[in-house]
This record gives structure tokens, C-alpha cells and sequence, in this order.
């Protein structure tokens, strides 16, 4: 719906420029840097390093096979679950965002003690899964990490469409509930789907965790690991210009994907809200068909997740790699092993970084996103969401060639990389709001007699305040665990415990990392939980003014990972 | 689905129950509807007009009761035959057309569902879409037509089906008033034309008078009325089917004596008044006469205040008070009286029905627009 807006006035030039200031020192620079760098005669002699291709290739292979199977499970769990008679609804759609709040390494870790050698299943049943360690288990568990954001589209998509009662319409007609989904739901979905499959596949190229966890054990390497490899552990310049050319690779590679993508698509993901969007009802369920849809999501969870979580827990109060975890071996040991004053550095820097980055990106996002209800700074609103695509591995080697002489080995480096890639993070429900909240009530506060600031002040921050609380939440969130770009900007004095888990991980110490690992998981899952509850009074006070669908708050927390 | 002889229902309801979270929104509903008959189903939104629709269509569950269509029975103990199996027609009140789809296509969709080869149920999408005069629309997508033009597509995708009962989910209340009067009178030409019956779901009680065979009033998920539409409005069961049927004052009064013989007259008294009026069945000591601007004339027993006038062209309507209560006078013209100017009036028509029955609660008058 195209609403005219009279131009918000609020102070001159001078939150233009800051705005463009940051987002040419934050992304800008340091991307041009990169390209610079990596344009040289080192460079190009360093694609022809033996097996960088392959280490390309691979990833491609990789993000498309997520795809595949994460875009068609998300969209069938969705269809699944939006059918209003199914037993157990809410609490099988919790469920199935569980993995969202579970941050990447944590859920590859968990499956490896889960069902790797040696892991519970092995030291249980005598099972284990001898391809989880390879790209298989790597593209199973990405799937399993991937879907939920799938989910969270399609059931968002069905939610909010322009026309509702189209399936009854179907049905009207002599279409039968199957026929109804393939000639009108699905064709319906179809820019949705679309651009599932866009975020999935973009979403796998950059990720990090996984992989790293998984793949580099069995030898099997994405650019992602590989940069990681080449900076983190090289220290040559030839692996250092690998990583150039691997990291502008990663770059060019996410905004092919994505730029006509982002064109296509994004005119048609904000369709129009009609207020009162009918609840699809496309099957009655009846009889035992239900239950057994039930019991299927039932088994996907327990294997997905459940079964991971409870194989985390039992190597954290596991004293040794062998002991079998039975409760009589139990003990508190690992997790005792937290409390030394290394572990609590580590926290603080966590938590340091990702409240000074969720202060500075609240305040730089509520800039842009006031500045975008101007022409001008529509522009620069686009910028910022792009950022969030350029891959966390390319976007700190850029920032580390841009400032590394500087502030090499400081918390700064890495915070400037997490304002790089996070803004868009707390742009969006924060334009969110911005755009929800009517002009008229604006101008009706400007006719009671408000000046512009006391307008602001009486109006319009009481109803962003959700909004603006929720993105620095989001963005604390994703700071806190964020691993990619800190694990290769970090030194001796600014590591975070993301970063301490996986060097943990590293040196196999499996007790005490599957400890860190919980002690994260829960840092997070606090954090996203109060990230959840507010932006459900956002979306609840703006839906009383707009009639505007419920699950706005999934795609907002979703866009976190 | 033809009937299997004139004299089985299109469509009949026993005991209809619909309930959502265990709350009856459609109770004890019956209703039986003739070939080629359109009844209107009148009601405040929330009363349960689109639930009983989606029942029939077979949208909804039953809590209890049976629907028979053409002598078949749909709905019932053990028996819920899904929509698509159903011979029912539906038109809905957002028009619901299928964005992927021009409105060729949509019309042929259902003609596509009884097993039509394409080319086939594209000629007969086309004629209809001819016949209801937006044949040139025909490649066009939802989004670029306008309301009323989606709705005659919508109205051509229901005709596409054969079916015994047409349902409108109330079709106009989206359309600028003269789309609405177009698209009613196409369906009445339709309607007739297919001999089929309708169901024809509003809360617009002029649109249910000009158009029903009869008018089904719904109140609080029951049915509180169900009569021709000079009945509804001539000789309401209650108040609140009197409010939900036009403008209409309600007054207080006491029965003075009984009519003798059938369907004679009561003398009741009105704040100090003696009057006739015929009413319904139960009135014993207090009743309520209801009082149709347009039964008022200018000589009469009652006098009292005008405190609002309201000039629609045609007419004015006059608020005036006094002992009798509230009441409101049409009178035809321009405003004659000011406000505060002493008139007198008395009643040519007039109908009584007892206290107690539902929505008698407050009696004041009610100005409805027209």
C-alpha cells in the first residue's frame, strides 16, 4: 500500500552526514580496501594455489544441496502447521524454532557428541554416524539450521497475503484439498519460496560454525573454513592473499546471488496487509491423519534437536572422553571449570562487545531508518540491509586489512567488524515501527499543539520504544555468539567466549567445551527470549492500530541469524 | 445438481449448531430454501451470517443438526461431505480471486475441477463473463481490475459450478454504492435465470428487503425471524429484529384491553394516549409499540418538542420528544420545523410487540440513515 509522507523535519544535514559517514567508514572503506588488495598480480597468482577452486566449488555444491532440502521442509512444516485443528500446534511451532536460539556451533557440537563417534548414541546403542564428520553431516546439520528460517517465511507468507479466503475459494470450486495447494497455494507462495531459497543459500555460503566444526576434521573445507585456515592459523603472506582472494571471491559470489534476488523480490515481500488476513485453513484434519503429522514432527524434533541437546548436557557433566554418560560418572567438574577468571574475561569481553555494539547500532539505526522516510535516505536504509549479506569471514578480513594497523588486537577491530554487519539488524524493526505508525497520528499530535520534537517525544518514541528496545536486543543476540568475524579478528587479549569455545573445540578438550557451549547457549536463549517477548508488544500495540498480522516478531528474530 | 421434484428444498437445515471453542456462534438454526429462491440472511456482524454460510459450504464443522442439499444429505451425525463434493456456489465478501490468475482463467477453475477439458471450460468462462458484461476483462489479473468489476468475476467463478444453492458472503460491502446496485440487480437476473437458490449473507437491511424472497434475521447466532421482507419489517418478532430491519422508535405503552377475533387491533396506552395498533402474539400489561418514521401523520393525540432534524432530499426526518418517549416523524420536503417547535402527530400504522423479548433493553429512538 503506498501511503504519500509528508517529509519528517527533524534537524537539518547533520544526521545525513553521520549516517553516510558510518556507512562509508563502517562497510565502504574496507570493502574497497579488499578489492584493492585482492586486485593484485599475488592474488591472482594465488587462485592457482592447488585445490582453492575445489574449496569454491564445494561450497557452492554445499549451499545449493541446503537449499534443496531446507526450503522444501521449511515450506512443508509450515503448510503443516498452519492448519488450525492440528493437536499440539503451538507448542510443535515452538519446537520447530528451537535451533533459531541455538547458535550454529552449539547445534554442530551438539550433533557431533549426539550421534559421532564416541557421542551418546555410539556409547548408548553402539551407533553412530560415520559420514557426520564430511560434507554430509555438514549439509544435514545446516538443513536442520536452515529450516526454521524457512519455516518462519512461508508460515509468514501464508499469514500475511493480500487475498485471503483464496484456498476456500479453491474448495469452493470443486478443488479438492490437494488440488487446492498445487493450483493455488503454492503458485501463491511462489515469491516467498523464492526468496527462502535466496537467504538459505546466501545464508550457507558465509556460514562458519558448522562447517568448521564438522567439515575441517574430515578434511573437508568451504571458502569460509579455509579463510579461517589462511588467517587465523597461516601467517605467511601467500595464505594471507588466499584469503583475499577467497574473501572478494565470497563477496562477489553472495551479491550475484543476491542483487537481482533483492530486486525481484523485495517489491513483492511487502505486499499489501488487508486487516482481518484470514488463518488458512487448507485441510480440516481429521481422524488419525493429525496425529500422525504430529508424530512426524514429533520424531524430526527429538532427532533434530532433542536427542543433540541431551547428548550437549551429558558431555558437559562427563568427566572424560570414554566415560560413558550414566549418572553414576556424572559430575560438576567441567562446569566448575567455568568459573576461573579466563572464562569470566571472556564473558565480559562478549558482553562488552555486544552492548556497545547494540547502543551504537540502535542509535545509527534509528538515524537511517527516520532518515528513509526521506528520498535521500532511502538509499542509504538499502545500504545497510546489503551489509547484512556481505559474508561475516569477507567483511572482517576487509575491515582487518582497512584498520588491522591501527587496532590490531583490540576489542575495537572486532567491534567495528559487528557494527559493519549487524546494522541492519536494528534498522529494520525500528523503520518497522516507524513505518506502522500512521502519519496521522503525528499530525494529530502537530494540531494538539505539539512542536516537532515534543511530537516525537509524545507520539512517536512511546510507540517505538518496543521497536528500539527489541533491536538492540537483536543485536546483543547476535553479537553475543557471534563467531565468523571475531575467531578471526581476535588476539590473545580479546577473546570472546564464542571465540573460547571453539579454540576449546579445537584442542578436543570435550567436557569443558560442551560446558562453554551451554553456558552460551543459555547467555543466548535469555536474551532472545526477552528480544521475543518485546517485539510481541510491538507488533501487538501496532496490529491494534493496523490489524497487521502476527508473526512479523519471527521474521524480525529470524533476520538475526 | 437439479431437484429431485419442485417441492424438495434446495437447501434445508435442521437444528444447525456451529460452535467455535466450545461457544455456539450458529444455534438451533432451521431453514428450508425452494428452487429459485433468494433469502437473505440479516444480522449485526458477529451474529453469525458468514458462520451459517460456511456451514452450508461446508467450511465449518457442525457441533449439531443436518444440511440436506437437493434432497441429499451433506452435513449431519457421522456425515460431512467435504466442500469441493458439495453443490454449493460461494461469493465472497473480499472477492478472494487468485492473484496468479486472470479472471478467464479463474472462471474456468471450476469448470477445470468437474473434469472440463481447458479449452472447453475457457469457452464457457468467456460467455460468462460475457453475460455479466465484463467479457473484455477476461486476460486481466485480480489487481487490475476494481471492486466491482472483481466481483462480477467473483460472481461468474460461483455460476461456473452447478450448483443447487448459491452462497454471498456479503458480496457488496466492499462496493461504492452504485457498483452495489449494479452487481445486486445481476445477481437477481442470475439468480433467477439458473433457477437456483441463494443464500445471501448482509447486514444491510435495505439491500435484504429489496432483494430477498425472504429474509432469515439472525440474532445472536439464532434465528429469530424468518418472513418475507414486508413481514420482517411490517410485523417484526422482537425489537432488535424491528432495529435490524430499518429506522425504527421504539415506544413504551400498556395494554389496555385485547382485540377480539383474529389479528384484530390492541388499544394500548401511550404516555397518556389511547391508541390501536395490531401486534404480535404474548402481549399481557407492558409492551413496546414499534413506530416506522413513514407510519407517523401530521394530526394526531401525541404533541412534544422537535429536538433534530435531518433533511435527506426527499424527506426530513423530525426527532421529537414528549410523554410518549422518544419517537422519529418523516415527513416529506424540506425542513419545516424548527428545533424546539411544539408539533403535533399521530400514528397511521403501528406495531406491538410484548417486553422481554430480546433487545427490548433500551427504548429510545433510532435515527438510521434514509
Amino acid at each position: 500500500m503506498l501511503r504519500r509522507r509528508h517529509p519528517t523535519r527533524f534537524g537539518d544535514r547533520g544526521p545525513l552526514v553521520v549516517a553516510v559517514v558510518a556507512v562509508t567508514g563502517l562497510v565502504g572503506y574496507p570493502l574497497v580496501r579488499l578489492a584493492q588488495s585482492a586486485g593484485g598480480q599475488a592474488i591472482v597468482h594465488a587462485w592457482h594455489t592447488p585445490g582453492l577452486a575445489t574449496v569454491a566449488w564445494h561450497t557452492v555444491a554445499l549451499a545449493g544441496v541446503v537449499t534443496a532440502v531446507a526450503v522444501p521442509m521449511g515450506a512443508g512444516l509450515a503448510l503443516l502447521l498452519a492448519a488450525p485443528g492440528l493437536p499440539l500446534r503451538r507448542t510443535l511451532v515452538a519446537g520447530v524454532l528451537l535451533p533459531l536460539v541455538t547458535p550454529q556451533f552449539v547445534l554442530g557440537y551438539s550433533w557431533g557428541q549426539a550421534y559421532g563417534r564416541a557421542g551418546f548414541s555410539d556409547s548408548v546403542a553402539g551407533v553412530h554416524w560415520s559420514g557426520l564428520y564430511g560434507p554430509a553431516g555438514v549439509a544435514t546439520v545446516l538443513v536442520v539450521d536452515a529450516t526454521p528460517i524457512v519455516y518462519l517465511l512461508v508460515a509468514a507468507g501464508l499469514a500475511t497475503r493480500a487475498q485471503p479466503d483464496t484456498e476456500r475459494a479453491a474448495r469452493m470450486s470443486g478443488a479438492s484439498a490437494w488440488t487446492a495447494l498445487s493450483t493455488v497455494t503454492l503458485p501463491l507462495l511462489r515469491p516467498v519460496l523464492a526468496a527462502a531459497g535466496v537467504i538459505t543459500f546466501v545464508g550457507t555460503l558465509e556460514s562458519f560454525a558448522v562447517p568448521q566444526v564438522l567439515g575441517t576434521p574430515a578434511g573437508f573445507a568451504t571458502i569460509t573454513t579455509r579463510i579461517y585456515a589462511d588467517v587465523a592459523l597461516g601467517g605467511d603472506p601467500a595464505t594471507f592473499d588466499q584469503a583475499l582472494a577467497l574473501s572478494l571471491g565470497l563477496v562477489v559470489l553472495a551479491t550475484v546471488i543476491l542483487l537481482p534476488a533483492d530486486v525481484v523480490l523485495t517489491p513483492r515481500l511487502r505486499s499489501v496487509r488487508t486487516p482481518q488476513s484470514a488463518a488458512v485453513r487448507l485441510m480440516r484434519h481429521r481422524g488419525a491423519g493429525p496425529w500422525v503429522a504430529v508424530a512426524g514432527v514429533v520424531g524430526y524434533l527429538l532427532f533434530a534437536v532433542g536427542l543433540p541437546s541431551i547428548a550437549l548436557l551429558a558431555a558437559a557433566v562427563t568427566p572424560a572422553i570414554g566415560v560413558s554418560p550414566t549418572p553414576g560418572n556424572w559430575t560438576l567438574a567441567n562446569l566448575r571449570g567455568l568459573l576461573t577468571s579466563t572464562t569470566g574475561t571472556e564473558l565480559a569481553h562478549s558482553v562488552e562487545l555486544a552492548a556497545a555494539a547494540a547502543c551504537i547500532l540502535t542509535l545509527l539505526g534509528t538515524l537511517v531508518a527516520m532518515l528513509g522516510q526521506r528520498r535521500s535516505g532511502r538509499v542509504l536504509g538499502a545500504v545497510a540491509t546489503l551489509t547484512l549479506v556481505v559474508p561475516g569471514s569477507a567483511l572482517a578480513v576487509a575491515v582487518l586489512i582497512a584498520y588491522g594497523r591501527y587496532l590490531a588486537g583490540t576489542l575495537t577491530l572486532i567491534l567495528l567488524a559487528y557494527l559493519a554487519k549487524m546494522w541492519a539488524l536494528a534498522l529494520r524493526p525500528i523503520s518497522g515501527a516507524l513505518d506502522r505508525l500512521p502519519d496521522a497520528e503525528r499530525q494529530a499530535a502537530r494540531a494538539s499543539g505539539a512542536g516537532p520534537p515534543t511530537a516525537v517525544r509524545t507520539v512517536v518514541l512511546p510507540a517505538l520504544a518496543p521497536a528500539l528496545a527489541g533491536g538492540w536486543l537483536l543485536v546483543f543476540v547476535t553479537a553475543l555468539h557471534e563467531v565468523t568475524m571475531s575467531s578471526l579478528l581476535y588476539s590473545t587479549g580479546s577473546q570472546t567466549l564464542a571465540v573460547a569455545v571453539l579454540n576449546s573445540e579445537g584442542l578436543g578438550d570435550i567436557g569443558p567445551t560442551a560446558a562453554l557451549a551451554l553456558l552460551l547457549t543459555l547467555l543466548v536463549v535469555v536474551a532472545a527470549g526477552a528480544a521475543w517477548g518485546l517485539f510481541r508488544l510491538a507488533t501487538t500495540a501496532s496490529s491494534r492500530r493496523t490489524g497487521a498480522a502476527v508473526p512479523e516478531p519471527l521474521l524480525e528474530v529470524a533476520g538475526a541469524r | 445438481m437439479p431437484a429431485d421434484d419442485a417441492r424438495t428444498p434446495a437447501l434445508r437445515c435442521a437444528r444447525l449448531r456451529v460452535e467455535y471453542a466450545g461457544r455456539p456462534a450458529v444455534d438451533d438454526v432451521d431453514l428450508a430454501i425452494a428452487p429459485g429462491e433468494l433469502v437473505a440472511v440479516l444480522g449485526e456482524s458477529g451474529a453469525g451470517k458468514s458462520t451459517l454460510l460456511a456451514a452450508v459450504a461446508g467450511l465449518v464443522p457442525l457441533a449439531a443438526g443436518e444440511i440436506w442439499l437437493s434432497g441429499r444429505q451433506v452435513a449431519g451425525p457421522g456425515r460431512d461431505v467435504p466442500p469441493e463434493h458439495r453443490a454449493v456456489g460461494m461469493v465472497f465478501q473480499q472477492y478472494a480471486l487468485w492473484p496468479h490468475l486472470c479472471a478467464l482463467d479463474t472462471v474456468a477453475y471450476p469448470m477445470r475441477r468437474a473434469g472440463q477439458a481447458r479449452p472447453a471450460a475457457r469457452a464457457r468462462a468467456a460467455a460468462l463473463l460475457d453475460q455479466l458484461g465484463v467479457g473484455h476483462l477476461a486476460h486481466r489479473r485480480p489487481a487490475e481490475l476494481s471492486g466491482g468489476e472483481q466481483q462480477r468475476v467473483g460472481l461468474a467463478r460461483a455460476l461456473a459450478r452447478d450448483a443447487a444453492v448459491y452462497l454471498f458472503d456479503e458480496p457488496t460491502a466492499h462496493l461504492d454504492p452504485q457498483q452495489r446496485l449494479a452487481f445486486q440487480a445481476e445477481v437477481r437476473r442470475r439468480q433467477r435465470a439458473a433457477g437456483a437458490a441463494a443464500l445471501y449473507a448482509t447486514h444491510d437491511a435495505g439491500e435484504a428487503l429489496a432483494l430477498a424472497d425472504r429474509v432469515a434475521v439472525l440474532v445472536g447466532g439464532h434465528l429469530a425471524q424468518l418472513a418475507p421482507p414486508a413481514g420482517v419489517y411490517g410485523h417484526p418478532a422482537s425489537i432488535a429484529v424491528a432495529r435490524l430491519t430499518g429506522a425504527a422508535s421504539v415506544l413504551d405503552a400498556r395494554l389496555e384491553s385485547a382485540g377480539t377475533g383474529d389479528g384484530a387491533e390492541l388499544v394500548l396506552r401511550i404516555g397518556g394516549e389511547l391508541v390501536a395498533v395490531p401486534g404480535g402474539p404474548g402481549i399481557t400489561g407492558a409492551a413496546h409499540v414499534v413506530v416506522r418514521p413513514e407510519w407517523t401523520i401530521e394530526r394526531g393525540p401525541f404533541r412534544g418538542t422537535v429536538t433534530e432534524a435531518w433533511f435527506h432530499g426527499a424527506h426530513t426526518d423530525y426527532v421529537v420528544e414528549g410523554r410518549f418517549g422518544t419517537v422519529t416523524l418523516r415527513r416529506s420536503g424540506q425542513q419545516r420545523h424548527a428545533i424546539g417547535e411544539q408539533i403535533e402527530w399521530g400514528l397511521a400504522r403501528g406495531w406491538a410487540v410484548p417486553t422481554g423479548t430480546a433487545g427490548a433493553g433500551q427504548p429510545s429512538a433510532i435515527v438510521a440513515p434514509g
